[in-house]
């Protein structure tokens, strides 16, 4: 099953950037100069230094916001943590977008002034870190649930509240700490669509325009986005010194079951805080709402909608399905420590932080063949995309629940003869079925708010509902536009209601 | 869920995606045209014909050359129809590697010939033109420029724009007035822009924008981006340059069906369609496009293709020349 699993993430995946690599040797020096000046290395420091920042940001924020919510007596933080971890399941372009129409030059508290920080390095800076922080909050506030209760309460009979915190929540949650900041890091470097919106030139959108400029030159995008491999292996060494095999938790493994730490005469300024940002999250939404209510935008929708949301969910969810199976078999032999395993998932992990565009034209490369047209011509191409970059979402989100199930009941199960497929659909599947379900609800969410990947090879009259925002946002009717966006909010949030629904259920 | 229904819920989901393969009743089309402009006249069509349309839009950063690239990329097995691009010198692009299949529309029969190909690979119809937008809170009338060569002007240092020349129309813009000019002074032109600290936008609407908010003083962009401008009630004046000199660049949308395509019949059925009069009316109409026939209806605000001197170019050439200086360009811009 893991050659099974990993023939088609190699299929999906590797394939695409091999042919590039193809492309890269066919036009040899040529390809290779346009590292030779120093715009390139421009653009690229430029990335960096604003994935370093905004992880900085999400880290310094995230982290405490992450342990209040988890372990302090924060008013309504059940609420405040899905307030604040909404915009992550949405494109960063359409929050984008929602700042826009607040302080761009005509928004509703737009000026000269915001307009001008806005479309700049603050700008972007500002979208990413409120969109990416998320990722911080949730993952430290979840390995916190998921912390032996008896290590807290031995603590807190010699500790204060502020000691517990930081001499025992704070290590216990270093895993995924050092987790989320892989995280930010790799989704603000691949980042495409926000400072192409916001007029900042980054390294990814350099990539994407040496596609887009009238001498097609896919050998040429492969070499310019060659500084990004030892990027994406120094990620991979990071997170297997820093995250590896310590296990943290993932999305509702446990409850808020101990009495949370009293934050004392704290609380006002901590609650005041902390639900500031839940609302400033939810900000450039409420924007986008009026802004289509304002315009007509909501009445016209029906006109411009298309089939896009139909597609996005069809898509979405056969691809989510794939992730969530390949996720099952890769991500519990990542965790096992298999053979093979490891080289497998740091595939998902390159596929994961190449930038789209090249992974797009590859995929073009090597799916519009004669014989492959069922699947280029077709929304199986979006499903071969989707799984390509988003596999290393269901992998790591079923490894980190394996790595905390218990391994004598595969063991029992082998010793009576049940064979690897056996074990995995009768043992593993069941023991981990909420990861398993999470897996699947977080590829889900991450197809849906895709706009890079699919953006390149879209079937014709198939797009995404994304890719309809994209393309008709420079010069659609802005109300349209706001509208549209609008869907893309309400879509996600009721793919999002129905997974948490079933990951309830699956919970009785 | 057992395993079994699993598989059989993917089967029927993979059926379902594979479903979605070609078919005979329909067509499709590649457009750089705005897809808030091109889109409802391809609804249209479907109303009209019965075959539906599919269609791939450009975003606006890629303008132009994000779908001609997929067109390129998917030479070996094409997927589109028809290339309805939004200038004439992209689609050369395409004859050149022998990608377009000549076709020569009954309805073409009232265009210009300077506006389509004697072997019908091409047909040009409804046109942007290449205008300076000027704030008029910034320029008083007196001193409106009125070339192309005032964005290099030191009088407006730091105060002009130009979208990326890599992109959209203004890489035809460019390599029209290095075609007109001659090498030299095309790069001493550019180069004194840089100098003169124009800005480069990434798109012709990023340039509408940059003029509208009064950022800068005036910008180069296309009449539809004008047309938007001031129906947004920006205080915008629109110059065509170089009325005493080379003339204003004319950019005609332009059809072509492709080599090899799968529904050729169909293509051809939409071609027909886009060269009727009533289209570059609409056009018009919706985006300020200038109509190539002498006999088409304009309104208000929007002139004919007679009613100003036109830059006199072959747009084969400008083709040529615009693949020839894009390493030049590319080191312009600084990639």
């Amino acid at each position: 099953m893991l050659v099974a699993a990993g023939t088609v993430l190699v299929l999906a995946a590797l394939l695409p950037l091999l042919s590039l690599v193809t492309e890269l040797s066919a036009t040899g020096r040529a390809a290779l100069a346009v590292l030779r000046g120093p715009r390139p290395w421009e653009l690229f420091l430029r990335s960096t230094g604003l994935s370093a920042l905004v992880t900085a940001g999400a880290l310094v924020v995230g982290v405490p916001l992450g342990v209040l919510i988890a372990r302090s007596d924060l008013p309504g933080r059940r609420m405040l943590w899905l307030l604040h971890l909404f915009p992550l399941f949405l494109p960063p372009f359409v929050l984008a977008l929602g700042w826009f129409h607040l302080f761009g030059r005509t928004g509703l508290l737009g000026t000269e002034a915001t307009a001008r920080t806005l479309f700049g390095g603050a700008g972007v800076f500002w979208v990413l870190w409120l969109a990416f922080t998320p990722v911080c909050t949730s993952l430290v506030s979840l390995s916190l649930l998921g912390l032996d209760a008896s290590l807290e309460e031995a603590a807190r009979l010699v500790g204060t509240p502020a000691r517990v915190a930081s001499r025992i929540l704070a290590p216990a949650a270093s895993p995924a700490i050092a987790l989320s900041a892989i995280v930010v890091f790799a989704l603000t470097i691949s980042e495409l669509a926000v400072p192409m919106f916001l007029r900042v030139d980054v390294f990814p959108a350099a990539v994407f325009a040496r596609l887009g400029g009238i001498d097609y030159a896919p050998g040429e995008a492969f070499a310019l986005a060659l500084p990004l491999v030892p990027l994406s292996l120094l990620l991979l060494f990071f997170e297997r010194r820093f995250v590896g095999p310590r296990s943290f938790a993932v999305a509702g493994l446990r409850g808020m079951s101990r009495d949370p730490l009293p934050l004392g005469p704290w609380r006002p300024v901590a609650t005041l805080a902390a639900w500031s940002l839940g609302l400033v999250s939810l900000a450039p939404l409420l924007v986008l709402l009026v802004r289509a209510t304002r315009g007509g935008g909501l009445q016209e929708l029906p006109r411009w909608v298309g089939r896009a949301p139909w597609t996005s969910l069809l898509s979405g969810a056969v691809a989510a399905t794939v992730i969530a199976t390949l996720g099952l078999v890769l991500g519990h032999a990542a965790a096992r420590r298999s053979r093979g395993a490891t080289a497998l998932d740091a595939l998902s992990m390159l596929a994961f932080v190449t930038p789209a565009p090249i992974l797009g034209v590859g995929l073009i490369a090597v799916w519009n063949r004669s014989w492959t047209q069922a699947v280029y011509a077709s929304l199986t191409i979006l499903v071969v995309g989707y799984v390509a970059r988003y596999t290393v979402v269901g992998v790591r989100a079923v490894s980190s629940v394996v790595l905390q199930s218990p391994l004598h009941f595969e063991e029992s199960a082998a010793v009576a003869g049940a064979r690897f497929s056996r074990r995995l659909a009768r043992v593993v599947l069941p023991l981990n079925l909420r990861g398993v379900i999470g897996g699947w609800l977080l590829a889900f969410v991450f197809c849906l708010r895709d706009l890079e990947t699919a953006v390149l090879f879209y079937p014709a009259g198939r797009e995404p509902l994304t890719v309809r925002l994209f393309t008709l946002e420079a010069n659609g009717p802005p109300s349209v536009v706001a509208a549209l966006a609008v869907a893309q909010v309400t879509l996600t949030g009721a793919v999002l209601a129905l997974g948490v629904l079933a990951l309830r259920r699956s919970a009785r | 869920m057992n395993a079994r229904t699993l598989a059989t819920l993917l089967t029927l989901a993979l059926s379902l995606l594979a479903g979605c393969t070609s078919r005979s009743r329909e067509v499709v089309v590649y457009t750089s045209v705005d897809q808030v402009v091109s889109e409802p006249i391809l609804r249209d069509f479907e109303k009209q014909s019965g075959l539906t349309v599919r269609a791939v839009f450009d975003t606006e950063e890629t303008k132009s050359t994000g779908v001609l690239n997929r067109l390129v990329a998917e030479a070996a097995h094409p997927q589109a129809d028809v290339f309805w691009s939004g200038d004439p010198v992209r689609p050369f692009v395409l004859i050149k590697r022998g990608l377009v299949a000549p076709y020569e529309s009954p309805n073409a029969s009232g265009i210009p010939s300077s506006f389509r190909a004697s072997d019908g690979s091409w047909t040009g119809f409804a046109a942007r033109v290449r205008v300076l937008l000027v704030n008029k809170n910034r320029v008083p009338a007196s001193e409106l420029p009125y070339s192309i060569r005032d964005l290099a002007d030191p009088r407006w240092k730091g105060a002009t724009a130009i979208a990326n020349p890599l992109f959209g129309t203004t890489t035809m813009h460019v390599a029209a007035l290095f075609a007109t000019w001659g090498d030299e002074q095309g790069r001493a032109f550019l180069k004194s822009l840089k100098d003169n600290q124009a800005r480069i936008a990434s798109s012709n609407g990023e340039v509408k924008r940059l003029v509208a908010s009064g950022e800068v003083a005036f910008g180069v962009a296309d009449t539809d981006d004008a047309q938007e401008a001031l129906s947004e009630h920006a205080p915008i004046e629109v110059v065509f340059p170089d009325q005493d000199g080379i003339g204003t660049l004319v950019m005609p949308t332009t059809v072509s069906l492709m080599r090899g395509s799968p529904h050729p019949e169909g293509g051809k059925k939409l071609i027909d369609f886009l060269l009727r009069p009533e289209v570059e009316r609409r056009l018009a109409g919706t985006a300020a496009h200038v109509p190539l026939r002498s006999d088409v209806q304009t309104p208000p605000g929007v002139k004919r293709a007679g009613d100003f001197k036109a830059m006199q170019v072959d747009y084969s050439r400008v083709a040529d020349e615009m693949e020839r200086m894009q390493p030049w360009l590319k080191g312009w811009v600084g990639l």
